[in-house]
């Protein structure tokens, strides 16, 4: 994939002739040698030009080679784009002359990691992959405030600035509490989304719309209960797959992730003025509503729910589930859009169809599960304006572009602009270069500021979370009855939370 | 066939049937997981499990090509693992025998320490080690986890040889010194050969305890110096577990050890047989 | 005259000059209390603190409320109850399998030193490893022993999911994984039994049974605690087969309590509060040490 044919590259173009025009009176060819990076890197790097403006033409190239020779380190979860980014480092270590060390693991064990880093207050991975219920929230304080230096004149700016962004994930991937302040950028997206048999919704199509007395394809206007009812006849009718559907309900966040999507859809929430309280934080949320009608009435739905799944629910997250997916198993199941390109890629490729995610009398929920990235802000000052540096390259237009097609990512972009390329527009058909892009029609109105669903970002979430998901499973297991698991959740929240 | 014989005969027959379920058990697992590894994508998935496929390399491929390749976690493990071993059997052979010799009060109270300080609950004790790696620069080094992996290895050590050292007989050092040796001489050229069965079962038990270990060394390895068990635990991504290359972690682990196994058993028995009975 | 006693020096010689006992113990015990002492003061004094990692670790003193929270907690005194069933029925299981496969491959006399190698195995794969390798064999979709488990109709349900299975499955792995461990402490003491006592009682009579009640297990008594002793200590404080494979789940009924202890360290990160847990960890693994260990004691006293 050479530089040329990058779309971005034309506006790089466009950027470095905008960038030419300042007094200083150099000739192309002097700021190309300057740069030392040649066409195709000021490509790549389209945003050069357009970080010019505010950069300063000469200054170009010396801004982003400023830090030649530092070493970055970055954690990051196992996830897509950090794959990518991981097998494609070279563009960044060539402009820049920084070296990064990317270290992937699993979800839990970076908290760990990162709690015993700040800690120890000395910064020891500089650019950090910040969750933004289990990093974010609890640990704003040690991420490094990113408008100081994107505004920092002798450092690059963001590409097509923080707007570019989907406006939802900035907000709730990147800040907390205060409107103003950022502190990370938004990096990856999965979000929740209705995954079905799209075969065998066309089979059975007319017998379904028969039995049932509504037209079964997911729609925006599907509901919860019609899934249910969906699921169930599939149970009683079809013989193709074992169960109607399936679902992440094993006793982890996943349970979480699913369940917060129905009481959202039917009007509870988990605290007070919940749609704030999860787009941007809050350090003190209120009492929870676990305990109020609407809340219980979702709980008793997904109890209902969950008895006519495949009894292997209880036992998978998302992986577990889309395992199953994948094996023929389930009709349908939500999942994380991510998936898709693993199931493009399986037996069940062109089988499948994606919709978002049923909605209720209240509103439409769509759960997000995004992240972003931020700075240690117990590094030394020089080496988080080195790793700004990666940041900003991380979730650019062209990283992201090539995170999308690269054969270890398939991470799904965070930022609008890159929807817009006429090649990105085009996955979304099949044969599609980029699967995950099939899902995009129902994503990016997933991302949409009433549709979105956002769990509660408080400091004291993993508490909760893990008191929710611990409920919920013992609800399941025929431990508890609804009422009783939801009460019980009230006041572990309300003790963790400090509002009892 | 005699009465006698012919019991004989039924007592083998049950005797190696019982051996064969024992196996089995042992086995079965081990036997699938090496199968695995070499099963493509499809058919490590498959609901109905597959006995006969198409095999493939392209698990251990993965793990030994490409950038993160599988020997430097292998390097990792056997230099933390062997170095650790090395000086916690060293100090504790001084260590022991000292200890099998002294007489004094509160010799009961010094053992028990000694032992007690292996049961530290390891969630707990991992932020002040985190502390004080981080300020010595350990983090992120093989030297870290050696001497992470000391604490746990030391103590053991020290009280294993410590019991094998108590069972010699006294006598024979005493004769080395009548004819002249020092102490340290008796220790090196009379006590410590006997006990040689009993460095191999220490060590290798140290070994063994430190190959294992994942909760250390996730906390305290970084990119450079990370094991063999992170290497596994990495295999757990946002979209799914690695079933082929983590089997094949795990046959790569195993296969070794066999020989390993093979052939340090010898001294393995001897030196179990030497200390245990006296324990202490 | 004993070795020992030229050594222990007079007076104010004993204490200016430490013996040789003293001088080959000190590097060890000097490198062990450097690494062992800090920590542990850091973790007393944790524990009569609320402690949070932002920006450096914070103390604030708050004396004995984490120590009346470990006591009244509902959640920790039922990790407890879990740990307590775990701990009993690991260690019972492997010690039982244990020596009976230990007695199994003494008696064998054709292909011993094979079976011995083959059987060691699973004590050489990391806790991490065995644990994923059972969450492979026991996955509702592709699990081989699942699999098994369902054509067979003994079992339908989901292992993992459901409580009761959960528990005893990761019970399984444990004792797949450590009982090698019993065996060869337990085979090492068998080996070196004098066979001649027992050519002399079966002259006698005695038939296999009778001798293993009256002369074997008395002889390997001693091995048997120590192997008791050695698997004791860490299976109480080991959590890693659990952490990766239900984590506690489901609906709490895995989880013991260094599972959460690690939860309330490295989730909830309170970090004060998990220092108590682990406190209450260690004193009670003393409590059984001691126990053994006297129990030990007697033997040696006895014989």
């Amino acid at each position: 994939m050479s530089a040329q044919n990058i779309p971005g590259a034309a506006m790089g173009k466009e950027g470095e002739r905008k960038a030419m025009r300042p007094s200083n009176g150099l000739t192309r060819r002097d700021f190309l040698r300057i740069t030392g990076a040649g066409l195709a890197g000021a490509s790549l790097f389209g945003l050069a030009g357009c970080g010019q403006e505010r950069g300063g033409g000469v200054a170009g190239g010396d801004v982003w080679k400023q830090f030649k020779g530092t070493t970055l380190q970055f954690i990051s979860e196992n996830t897509p784009p950090t794959s990518a980014i991981a097998a494609n480092l070279k563009p960044f270590k060539d402009r820049t002359g920084i070296d990064v060390k990317i270290t992937q693991m699993e979800l839990g064990a970076l908290v760990e990691k990162v709690a015993l880093d700040f800690g120890a207050g000395e910064g020891q991975y500089q650019v950090i992959y910040a969750d933004p219920y289990q990093v974010l929230a609890p640990y704003y304080q040690g991420l490094a405030e990113l408008n100081t230096f994107n505004e920092d004149d002798s450092l690059p700016s963001i590409p097509k600035d923080t707007g570019d962004f989907i406006p939802t994930q900035l907000d709730a991937a990147g800040k907390f509490e205060s409107e103003e302040e950022l502190y990370a950028l938004p990096y990856d997206a999965p979000t929740m989304i209705w995954m079905y048999r799209k075969d065998l919704f066309e089979k059975y199509g007319d017998q379904m719309r028969q039995d049932l007395g509504f037209d079964p394809t997911p729609s925006d206007s599907s509901t919860w209960d019609q899934y249910y009812q969906i699921a169930k006849w599939f149970n009683d009718n079809a013989n193709e797959v074992k169960y109607g559907t399936g679902h992440q309900a094993k006793q982890y966040d996943s349970l979480l992730c699913h369940f917060s999507n129905i009481p959202w859809v039917y009007g509870g929430d988990y605290f007070e003025n919940g749609v704030e309280v999860g787009r941007l934080g809050s350090e003190d949320p209120g009492p929870a509503l676990l305990d109020q009608p609407k809340a219980l009435e979702a709980a008793e739905f997904y109890n209902k729910l969950l008895s006519i799944a495949h009894p292997g629910s209880t036992t998978w997250d998302w992986n577990g589930v889309d395992e199953a997916f994948r094996a023929g198993e389930l009709a349908m199941t939500p999942n994380w859009h991510e998936f898709a390109a693993g199931i493009e890629a399986s037996d069940l490729s062109g089988k499948v169809g994606y919709a978002r995610l049923p909605t209720g009398p209240a509103r439409a929920a769509d759960m997000y599960g995004g992240t972003g990235i931020g700075i240690n802000s117990g590094a030394p000052e020089d080496e988080q304006r080195a790793a700004w540096l990666f940041v900003v390259w991380a979730t650019s237009p062209q990283t992201q572009r090539m995170g999308l097609f690269s054969e270890e990512g398939g991470g799904t972009p965070t930022r609008q602009s890159v929807y817009e390329i006429p090649k990105v527009e085009q996955a979304k058909k099949r044969p599609s270069e980029a699967p995950n892009m099939l899902t995009a029609d129902a994503v990016s109105k997933a991302w949409e500021p009433q549709n979105i669903g956002l769990r509660p970002k408080i400091q004291q979430w993993n508490e909760c979370d893990t008191i929710i998901f611990t409920e919920l499973s013992k609800m399941l297991a025929g431990d508890k009855s609804p009422e009783q698991a939801m009460k019980y959740a009230k006041a572990g929240f309300d003790r963790a939370t400090g509002a009892a | 066939m005699t009465k006698n014989s012919s019991r004989r005969w039924g007592g083998q027959v049950v005797l190696y049937g019982l051996l064969a379920l024992a196996l089995l058990w042992t086995l079965v697992p081990i036997a699938w997981m090496v199968l695995s590894s070499f099963k493509p994508p499809d058919d490590l998935l498959s609901t109905t499990p597959k006995v006969i496929f198409e095999p493939t390399f392209q698990h251990y491929q993965g793990l030994f090509m490409g950038a993160n390749s599988l020997w430097g976690y292998v390097q990792n493990s056997l230099l933390a693992a062997g170095i650790s071993t090395m000086i916690s059997v060293a100090l504790a052979c001084l260590a022991g025998y000292g200890l099998a010799r002294s007489h004094f009060r509160g010799k009961q109270h010094l053992s028990f320490w000694i032992i007690s300080t292996r049961m530290a609950p390891i969630a707990a004790v991992i932020v002040p080690l985190y502390l004080i790696f981080r300020n010595l620069a350990l983090l992120d080094s093989v030297v870290g986890l050696i001497i992470a992996y000391l604490t746990f290895n030391l103590p053991f050590a020290i009280w294993l040889m410590n019991a094998f050292f108590a069972d010699l007989p006294p006598s024979l050092e005493e004769a080395a010194m009548v004819d002249g040796a020092t102490r340290f001489q008796a220790f090196w050229r009379v006590a410590l050969p006997l006990v040689t069965p009993g460095i191999v079962t220490t060590a290798i038990l140290c070994l063994i305890f430190s190959w294992n270990d994942y909760v250390f060394a996730r906390t305290f390895s970084g990119p450079e110096s990370q094991t063999i068990p992170i290497a596994a635990a990495q295999l757990i991504t946002q979209t799914g577990i690695d079933w082929g290359k983590l089997t094949a972690i795990g046959t790569v682990v195993v296969l070794p050890m066999i020989l390993v196994g093979l052939a340090v058993r010898r001294w393995l028995v001897r030196g179990l047989t030497l200390g245990a009975v006296k324990g202490e | 005259m004993s070795a020992a006693r030229t050594d222990k020096g007079r007076g104010l010689n004993r204490l200016l000059v430490p013996s040789f006992g003293v001088r080959m113990m000190l590097p060890a015990l000097l490198l062990l209390a450097s690494l062992s002492i800090f920590p542990f003061l850091f973790i007393v004094w944790m524990s009569f603190n609320e402690v949070s990692p932002i920006g450096g670790l914070s103390f604030e003193f708050v004396g004995l409320e984490n120590w009346v929270n470990l006591f009244a907690d509902p959640d920790v005194r039922s990790s407890w109850m879990i740990s307590g069933i775990y701990f009993v029925a690991t260690v019972g299981l492997e010690m039982i399998l244990g020596i009976a496969i230990a007695l199994l491959v003494h008696e064998i006399v054709w292909g011993k030193n094979l079976a011995i190698s083959l059987l060691l195995m699973p004590m050489f794969i990391a806790p991490v490893i065995v644990g994923l390798l059972g969450r492979f064999l026991v996955d509702p979709t592709y699990g081989l022993y699942a699999w098994v488990l369902k054509t067979t109709d003994l079992y339908t349900q989901n292992i993992l999911g459901s409580q009761g299975a959960a528990l005893a499955a990761v019970i399984l792995m444990d004792v797949w994984e450590w009982t090698p461990l019993i065996t060869i402490i337990v085979l090492a003491g068998l080996s070196s039994m004098p066979q001649e006592i027992f050519e002399a009682a079966m002259v006698d009579g005695a038939n296999y049974w009778q001798r293993l009640r009256h002369m074997v297990m008395p002889f390997i008594s001693g091995v048997v605690i120590v192997a008791l002793l050695i698997r004791s200590m860490d299976a109480i404080r080991f959590f890693d087969i659990i952490f990766i494979t239900t984590n506690g789940g489901p609906a709490d009924s895995t989880k013991i309590i260094p599972i959460r202890l690690y939860e309330t360290a490295f989730r909830f990160f309170e970090l004060g509060y998990a220092a108590a847990i682990g406190l209450g960890m260690l004193a009670f693994s003393i409590l059984i040490a001691n126990l053994f260990l006297r129990i030990l004691a007697r033997q040696g006293l006895a014989r």
